[in-house]
């Protein structure tokens, strides 16, 4: 660790801390600590030298946050340009050139899906959204800044209250927003159009991981033929489903549902607090990425298309993400 | 009138009251609260069916018979309510045998009665809790489980779908049925309906034929009353609200009758559907006459000449 750049080990702090959040945010960061890893590259010239060193700055970063799909993609994504290259100055470059295409990429990306999810949406639509997803409140903003949405139903989202920053975002846009409770989600369905939500993970199949009650406003959706759109990113396709790998779902403390004096009084009340849920591709009418419009069936297409190293498993060594092998070491 | 308590509740609480009224006072006190408790239902509970039918039903003994043993009457139908609602328990409780996950929201007095007479006979389940917002009723039923030794899980209501699959049974009590079948009650129910049909899971709904809106054979439509906000958040929690903060926040839903296995009555456990048939053969209940509540209003308005 002495002879990583400072900042490197910085930004990988931030990660772990939590400072940095953010599907986006994160991949970004990541992808900016490999491009100073190798602009600060001080070893010696010779290019399995330079790899190794990219791989274990690479493994650093992927060891911060364990479950965010965005982080693995980024770095696999930058790390794969040094397969092939045949020397240290050449590879040097590729490094730098692919994270700072991969930034720019990433920055434009919730744009464009603003502007492809817009263009999905009629005259007069109302729109439903849960949670709070940069990208969902993009696409909805930019329909309604088309004159195309009349009014949006926005979810509280307990335990956290995502529902309220949702809320805030695109009423400052001017967006006629109104806020429901969870439960209330199949009472008003009959009047939406849409269901437009974010993704945490959109796995191999086209299951979509997001914010826990997901997959039941996709449910109540599908019932009353309401469409279900999901707005991702291409770096929330997750490569390791490919290979069988369950999307670990994170359980987080009780304490965000009832507060601590709540549950001394009630010992045998076990409170249970998983924060995404899976919502199957059968219930997703389509995924909007930045690469186009996909039914989530599809979703293999962009692994190909982003990242088709991953389709010859060469990166995984049973089912875990192996940088060596990333980089053809 | 408090939407905290169930429709069980305050039907009782309503005879409670008028009982009071008509061992103390005049007849023309008694119909006047009984008047006054109308238009409160009607404007704050106009689905609590229970409360509705107890109303009409003093109204039109007074109707009927005058003012004299209108006391008595009102001991009697809380005594009739209170058994039919044990029966319908009773029955239910059948249904569930030892070991079963049970999910259930808010904080029905019937379900409550459930868990009394399943812990009664030594059956032990576990139960699943929705924190049921608007209210987070489910946190008192929570509570109650737990008083009696049950296992008990509370969820967010978003995690109803994910724990589905692990749930045995859905028990729910009613607001209000309706002549198709359908039923009201606490918002969200309709959503856990769904889920648990699409789980392959049984759902059950608790109600006592008084729960019956005889209004809907006549093609009525039952009010769903809403809140706003303010019924989200407490007051500390209003400061740190965005600006311009709206929420529209219904209280009861209707959960068609195709999501619904069985509703646990007195007279025994029904497709929501036959419960019209049903009632049409046992019209001894009390709580299923005929006669529409805004005649049973104009005959006591009449009466004390307002």
């Amino acid at each position: 660790m002495t002879n990583y750049p400072q900042r490197v080990i910085e930004i990988a702090n931030g990660i772990r801390e939590m400072r940095i959040r953010g599907a986006g945010k994160i991949a970004r960061a990541a992808t900016e600590a490999l491009k100073i890893a190798a602009l600060e590259y001080t070893g010696e010239g010779d290019l399995v030298a330079f790899k190794k060193y990219m791989v274990n700055i690479g493994e650093l970063l992927v060891s911060t946050r364990p479950t965010a799909v965005s982080l693995p993609n980024a770095i696999v994504y930058v790390l794969s340009s040094l397969r092939g290259v045949t020397s240290f100055r050449e590879a040097k470059e590729a490094v730098v050139k692919r994270a700072e295409r991969f930034i720019s990429e990433s920055e434009e990306a919730t744009r464009r899906i603003s502007q492809i999810g817009a263009r999905r949406v009629r005259e007069n639509s109302v729109i439903l959204t849960h949670c709070h997803s940069t990208a969902a409140v993009g696409v909805i903003t930019e329909a309604f800044k088309q004159g195309k949405v009349v009014k949006v139903y926005s979810t509280e989202t307990r335990p956290a209250y995502q529902g309220r920053i949702t809320f805030a975002h695109l009423a400052k846009s001017g967006v006629p927003v109104t806020q429901i409770p969870d439960s209330a989600v199949r009472y008003v369905i009959n009047e939406v159009d849409y269901v437009i939500v974010g993704a945490d993970t959109v796995a191999s199949n086209g299951a979509v991981v997001n914010k826990i009650g997901t997959s039941q406003v996709a449910l109540a959706a599908k019932e009353a033929r309401t469409r279900v759109y999901v707005a991702a990113e291409s770096y929330k396709f997750s490569p390791l489903t490919l290979v069988g790998e369950l999307v670990t779902i994170e359980y987080r403390s009780p304490e965000e549902v009832v507060p601590r004096e709540w549950l001394e009084k009630h010992p045998r009340v076990k409170v249970l607090n998983p924060v995404f849920d899976v919502t199957p591709p059968e219930y997703i009418d389509a995924i909007i990425t930045e690469h186009g419009v996909i039914p989530p069936q599809a979703a293999v297409l962009i692994l190909i298309e982003k990242l088709g190293w991953a389709l010859d498993f060469l990166g995984y060594s049973e089912g875990r993400l192996d940088l060596n092998r990333i980089v053809s070491l | 009138m408090s939407s905290r308590l169930t429709g069980s509740e305050l039907a009782l609480s309503v005879l409670d009251e008028l009982y009071s009224t008509a061992s103390k006072g005049s007849e023309r006190e008694l119909v006047k609260r009984i008047l006054d408790l109308v238009d409160l239902t009607m404007s704050e509970r106009p689905a609590s069916m229970a409360t509705i039918n107890v109303l009409r039903q003093i109204g039109l003994y007074i109707l009927e018979h005058g003012y004299s043993g209108v006391d008595k009457y009102i001991l009697e139908l809380k005594e009739k309510y209170q058994a039919i609602l044990e029966r319908a328990v009773e029955v239910m409780s059948r249904r569930i045998a030892s070991g079963e996950v049970l999910l259930s929201n808010s904080n029905s007095l019937a379900v409550r009665k459930l868990l009394a007479h399943l812990a009664k006979q030594g059956k032990s389940v576990k139960l699943y809790v929705t924190e049921s917002r608007p209210g987070d009723e489910g946190l008192l039923l929570a509570e109650y489980a737990e008083g009696l030794g049950f296992d008990v899980y509370l969820i967010v209501d978003s995690a109803t779908r994910f724990f589905m699959k692990s749930i045995d049974k859905v028990v729910v009590g009613a607001e209000a049925v309706a002549s198709n079948g359908a039923v009201v009650s606490k918002i969200g129910t309709s959503l856990i309906a769904l889920v648990a049909k699409e789980a392959r899971k049984r759902v059950f709904v608790i109600a006592p034929t008084a729960k019956f809106s005889p209004e809907t054979l006549h093609g009525e439509l039952l009010k769903l009353p809403e809140h706003d906000w303010k019924l989200l958040v407490s007051s500390e929690e209003a400061m740190r609200l965005p600006e311009n903060y709206n929420a529209r926040v219904p209280l009861y839903d209707v959960t068609p009758p195709e999501y619904i296995d069985a509703v646990a009555t007195e007279y025994g456990l029904f497709a929501p559907q036959a419960l019209p048939l049903v009632l049409s053969l046992v019209e001894k209940s009390g709580f299923t006459i005929i006669r529409p509540l805004e005649d049973v209003v104009s005959g006591l308005k009449k009466l004390i000449g307002v």
